[in-house]
């Protein structure tokens, strides 16, 4: 964390609001995103007690597992809420643009779940999904095998920075707002809500109170509340079993609604709340840079898109050490190119790198435009120079390739040295690249005496990975496993039973 | 026998009934060590949920019944048939060698279930396994004793197993999943440092009868669902830091005099209950307050995951304009600064920083004038 970040926090503690962290929003938001909120049974992972699900604030279906620890009706309610978010995959599988290899749709779909434990729900839904056999003694849907297919895309490509197919929203919102709470508290959405827009006529004090007690602010999930558990969830799930024994068809729906009521009364004020941090991150500018980020975001569905219609296998459970140390780098290498991004477009970002001393700027009091040198092909090529005295905090080393935003797309230079001088640091750079073609740099390349400029470091460029991912391959075509527990289909698959059967 | 510390603590607490540490205090210690608050409540037996309700700050640690159903159900399902499960994990998926098998239930001794004869039972047993004699090998919740602060604690293990490669190792039953070999780490972390209790407990059940610590083994064995089925699996976790960790802090509440002989010398957290059983609290809540406002605390807000009087201090860190509440990541920048008022004085250049606050006075005045700039220019309100 910067000092500037830092200070933000303070600050919001202070004046008791949210401060602003970023000018822009660096995701970018579906005109039509589905939004997700699951709820799980406590004490038993991949037990879904119910999830609400929509596209608009509106429409929201609710789904519910009416006994999660019964296995039938577990598949049911993943076919149910398959068939919802596939239908909503499938309407972004329609346009595509470009041809050939190039070739792929003009739009994404994106998941929003209330928070971080929202993404890992949906990625236990997709382990447990992805394997399931269509036929055979526990057959399910077809849908369930695909949709758990998906989810696994989807969670896998939310690791990767900059992504927006599957997001948290209090990760977008604590992207762009810091509160006066420390990380554990923003991660409950309405505590964040409370900074952010606490609700008319109520002080962030007293929003922040509601927002941690569960009687007005139900949990955001996964978990309900155990008060809830105790108190309303668990007499009614008896109510509905002792009605399933007797089999008594009145008592049963009875059970059945009550049940549902109940959940909504959970569910619903989290609905509401993802929709309102929905329409104020729409408020929020978007950033130049998020459409190109956009592009891979579809380049990205379209291949798992394609790779599904070739009816390829599901993913592997768990990467081999090879594959994982391959998308470990990989990941790292998005997350510096989405920080670059960042600190690129917005102002807010940059100060922050400065505040860091991970980026510099500064005025031109030095320049040395006309320097050329020879190069090792014996070729005269401009490598102009110039100083630039900072009152940044720079923490960057001699060689450090630098980019910037205040020129022309495609600058480069690398750091001769660093020297301070009292208050001060003197940052000398040798211009390197984005000059033109010709021998003498084209206008406005090379920055000039008393020009203001920053640099921040450059990310370097790297090539996409080639698809499938590593964590993709499918087992037939990769290097043989180690052990054999990590094929890609489980032997027991299709006996893989979930819990108690009560 | 009683010594003035005692005393000293009894008064602390005052009239109610004294609570003694349990596997899950024990846990938390590990959390917020520095903290004396903490340690002064635990060390005299206070309820520190009552306490925190009656300063208007009541606790919320409720446990959810399912959670707790799927627990004892996992455990029972685990043990049942002589623990075949158990053994069917130890072998097949831990690839031990247990060539013969001997189950002692330590539930009860003989339909008594105190505490105290339990242990002895257990001691009597663990002693005669350790020194090869009976076959026992699997040991179903053995009732193990802790001096902690001079004060007789008992702690019950799931399951000790002997003949792990010739040790003892704690088992420890646990109902969140192991999927595709991993699980979630901050269950693992705590699933352990309970254990570590056990470790440290049953090493000293066996180094009063001069057995040597090797004989427990700092592994501790953990079975836990797998997957989604209800199937059990199973995992080895190394616990030595953590053992050496909680060994340290136990040796710290041994020296709780010291914190003691700081305080005040009427000072009490006693409630001052009613005497019929509904134990209302007379004591004015300001003055218990007051009371409490003289112990130092260590606020962080991971505090919140484990102690009881979390939403009382993180009150008392908001009043106190402290940055404890924004947590350590926020708080490390200001290397040595306590207060938002203080981070905002230095920003803003209207406080004369001391000589160590120099260089994050420059950092802060720099990073205020970055700020500054940025809302000059407009942009994100
Ligand atoms: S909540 Fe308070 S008493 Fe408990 S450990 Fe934290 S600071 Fe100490």
């Amino acid at each position: 964390m910067s000092t500037l970040s830092a200070l933000a926090h303070v600050q919001a503690m202070e004046t008791m609001q949210a401060v602003p962290r970023t000018e822009f929003r660096h995701r970018h938001l579906s005109g039509r995103p589905l939004v997700i909120v699951p709820l799980a049974m406590a004490g038993e992972a991949g037990a879904p007690l119910a999830a609400m699900v929509g596209s608009a604030k509106r429409n929201g279906t609710l789904l519910v597992v009416a006994q999660p620890r019964n296995r039938d009706q577990r598949f049911a309610f993943a076919a149910d809420l398959g068939r919802i978010v596939m239908n909503y995959i499938n309407s972004f599988r329609q346009n595509r643009r470009g041809e050939g290899e190039r070739s792929r749709y003009t739009d994404a779909p994106q998941i929003l779940v209330p928070n971080a434990g929202g993404v890992k729900a949906l990625a236990d839904l997709g382990r447990m999904c992805r394997f399931r056999a269509t036929s055979g003694p526990y057959a399910v849907p077809d849908v369930v095998p695909e949709f758990g297919m998906w989810l696994t895309f989807l969670v896998d490509r939310a690791e990767q920075a900059g992504t927006s197919t599957l997001l948290p929203v209090t990760a977008m919102l604590t992207e762009h707002w810091a509160t006066g709470q420390s990380t554990l508290e923003d991660q409950n959405l309405a505590s964040l809500m409370a900074w952010i827009a606490p609700p008319p006529g109520l002080s962030v004090e007293q929003a922040m109170a509601d927002a941690e007690n569960p009687d007005v602010c139900p949990p955001a999930g996964p978990p309900t509340s155990p008060e809830f558990d105790n108190r309303d969830l668990a007499p009614a799930i008896r109510r509905f079993d002792t009605a399933h024994t007797l089999g008594d068809p009145h008592a049963l729906a009875a059970a059945e609604t009550e049940l549902r009521e109940l959940i909504a009364g959970q569910i619903q004020p989290t609905w509401r709340m993802v929709w309102q941090a929905i329409s104020l991150l729409r408020s929020v500018p978007e950033a130049p840079r998020t459409a190109k980020r956009f592009e891979g975001d579809c380049k990205a569905f379209t291949k798992y898109s394609d790779y599904r219609d070739s009816d390829g296998p599901p993913q592997r459970k768990r990467d081999n050490a090879i594959g994982a140390a391959r998308r470990l780098g990989w990941l790292e290498h998005a997350l510096a190119e989405f920080e670059s991004d960042m600190a690129f477009d917005d102002r807010f970002v940059l100060a922050d790198r400065r505040s860091a001393g991970e980026a510099f700027a500064g005025t031109v009091v030095e320049a040395d435009p006309g320097r050329v040198v020879t190069t090792d092909k014996n070729r005269r090529v401009p490598r102009p120079r110039v100083t630039v005295r900072t009152e940044d905090p720079v923490r960057l080393a001699a060689d450090t390739k630098l980019i910037s935003p205040s020129l022309p797309t495609g600058h480069k230079a690398m750091i001769v040295s660093v020297l301070s001088d009292g208050g001060t640091t003197r940052v000398t750079v040798e211009i390197t690249g984005g000059m033109g073609r010709s021998r003498v740099p084209q206008q406005g390349t090379v920055p000039e005496l008393g020009q203001r400029i920053a640099y921040l470091p450059d990310p370097g460029w790297r090539p996409a990975p080639q698809f499938p991912a590593s964590d993709a391959t499918p087992w037939t075509h990769s290097a043989a496993d180690d052990s054999g527990t990590d094929s890609v289909i489980p032997e027991d698959a299709a006996a893989e039973e979930w819990g108690n059967e009560d | 026998m009683k010594n003035p510390v005692d005393d000293r603590l009894d008064a602390l607490r005052g009239s109610a009934k004294r609570l003694d540490y349990n596997a899950r205090s024990l846990a938390a210690l590990e959390n917020n060590p520095r903290c004396t608050l903490r340690a002064l409540l635990d060390a005299s037996g206070s309820d520190k949920a009552a306490i925190a309700t009656h300063v208007g700050h009541p606790p919320s640690f409720g446990q959810s019944s399912f959670a707790i159903t799927r627990g004892n159900a996992f455990e029972a399902m685990v043990k049942d048939n002589g623990c075949a499960e158990l053994l069917r994990v130890l072998r097949e998926t831990l690839e031990l060698t247990l060539p013969e098998v001997g189950y002692e239930d330590l539930n009860d001794v003989g339909g008594d279930g105190r505490s105290k004869q339990r242990h002895e039972r257990t001691e009597e047993v663990l002693l005669r396994a350790a020194r090869g004699e009976g076959d026992a090998t699997l040991f179903d919740h053995p009732m193990l004793r802790l001096l902690i602060g001079g004060h007789k604690v008992y702690l019950e293990p799931d399951l000790v197993a002997l003949r792990i490669d010739g040790r003892f190792h704690v088992v420890e039953i646990k109902s969140f999943p192991i999927i595709d070999d991993q699980a979630d780490s901050t269950q693992v972390r705590a699933a352990t440092t309970q254990a570590c209790a056990y470790i440290i407990a049953l090493r000293d059940l066996l180094g009063r009868a001069g057995i040597g610590e090797e004989a427990v083994s700092d592994t501790i064995v953990l079975v836990a669902p797998k997957d989604f089925t209800n199937r059990p699996t199973g995992a080895f976790v190394d616990a030595r830091k953590q053992v050496a960790a909680l060994t340290r802090q136990l040796s710290r509440i041994e020296r709780i005099g010291d914190l003691v002989d700081l305080l005040p010398e009427d000072l009490t957290f006693d409630l001052d209950p009613t005497p019929d059983k509904n134990k209302q609290p007379r004591r004015p809540a300001e003055e218990l307050a007051e009371a409490l406002d003289q112990v130092l605390v260590t606020y962080r807000p991971d505090c919140l995951n484990h102690c009881e009087m979390a939403f009382y201090c993180r009150s008392r860190a908001r009043a106190e304009a402290s940055l404890d509440v924004l947590g350590p990541t926020v708080r490390e920048q200001f290397g040595g600064i306590d207060t938002t008022t203080m981070v905002m004085g230095l920003a803003r250049g209207e406080l004369t920083p001391s000589e160590d606050q120099v260089e994050i006075a420059a950092a802060l005045r720099h990073a205020a004038r970055l700020r500054a700039e940025l809302e000059d220019l407009g942009g994100a309100a």
